[in-house]
């Protein structure tokens, strides 16, 4: 009886730690743009199983990219209104300046994931996901460890216009 | 009423012969002559300026915008991925070099706040070229978000732009050598 207690106890521990590692691994994204076959702005799943990057949209097939042909992994932050389009519609529909002080408290930071990869004829191509912010740097740390080169995207500054030609022939 | 139905099948049968004739030596016209052959472009990777430092994602997201606008439009026989292995043997090639000459990040939540601050600018450099280099159309076009939507759109709304911009431009006949029979 207490065999059969401990193996039954080990069992569930062992379907615990599997539950465990599958929720580590896929994180809850929007893949803003690039992903094969999934539209822009797909909420889904983005997981790392074997040697591919895999997004899973809620419906529909997955995009997969292998990892050995990532090039590059950069991890940006950047602040996001929340709501989408019902929520901005709603702001510019509250009179005397309302809508201004939901924006200011209506708004999330997130981590943009953006890898730049070689499809099997040698095409480059750009992906993007938006994750929840932190998820972004364990996910790049993730990538790093499989041999990914990961780094953090600097801060952009402003820059001065170019040159003031415009739509000149040659 | 026996009239009236007459007069109907009467304007019918003109109005059918009136098409025909009118629209038929144009339609003639166009099949006697060959097909014009068109170019194929290649989207190289977006660079930036030597002062301009833009997000990865920024440079990432006009590359994969003007893609999606290029093969929109069906101005190119074909568009093609920087490095594609295809491009090698396509003899009407173009070349699409985008760099980026300025670049404000912007906020959407000052943009939500303040309606005037916060607006996310770029201008780009667009080159079509040749082959052996030759630049056969310069454009300086911009992509701004000021009201509406995440920063990233400013590079769809640019894609957009430099796919219109290359689109009204008259470009030269591929070479005589790539004409279709």
């Amino acid at each position: 009886m207490p065999v059969a207690c401990l193996s039954v106890s080990l069992m569930a521990q062992d379907r615990d730690q599997t539950k465990t590692a599958a929720s580590n691994s896929a994180l809850q994204a929007t893949a803003v743009l690039g992903f094969e076959g999934i539209s822009n702005n797909a909420t889904g799943d983005l997981s790392i199983q074997g040697d591919a990057l895999v997004f899973q949209p809620k419906e529909g097939k997955a995009a997969r990219i292998p990892v050995g042909s990532i090039q590059n992994a950069f991890l940006s932050q950047t602040d996001k209104q929340t709501g989408g389009t019902p929520m901005a519609v709603t702001r510019a529909a509250i009179p005397f300046g309302g809508g201004r002080v939901i924006g200011a408290f209506a708004h999330k930071k997130y981590d943009f994931l953006t890898f730049e990869y070689l499809d099997s004829n040698g095409g480059f191509h750009g992906a993007i996901c938006q994750l929840n912010q932190g998820q972004g740097q364990v996910f790049g740390k993730e990538l790093e460890a499989k041999g990914v080169h990961f780094s953090v995207a600097r801060e952009a500054t402003p820059t001065k216009s170019g040159p003031e030609a415009k739509n000149e022939d040659k | 009423m026996k009239i009236s139905k007459k007069a109907a099948l009467a304007a019918i049968t003109a109005a059918t012969f009136i098409t025909q004739f009118a629209l038929a030596p144009p339609v003639l016209a166009g099949a006697d002559q060959p097909p014009v052959a068109r170019w194929t472009v290649q989207v190289a990777q977006v660079g930036a300026a030597n002062d301009v430092n833009v997000e990865p994602a920024f440079r990432i997201a006009i590359y994969e915008n003007l893609l999606q606008e290029l093969v929109k439009r069906k101005q190119f026989s074909a568009v093609l991925r920087s490095g594609d292995r295809d491009a090698d043997g396509v003899p009407s090639l173009l070349m699409l070099k985008t760099v980026v000459e300025a670049y404000t990040p912007g906020s959407e939540t000052k943009r939500a706040i303040t309606t005037v601050a916060g607006a996310t600018k770029l201008r780009v450099r667009s080159q079509l070229c040749t082959r052996d280099g030759q630049v056969v159309l310069e454009r300086f076009v911009e992509g701004n978000v000021r009201l509406f939507g995440g920063n990233l759109r400013a590079t769809h709304i640019l894609a957009r732009n430099v796919a219109n911009a290359i689109e009204q431009s008259p470009l030269p006949d591929p070479a005589p050598s790539v004409r279709k029979p």
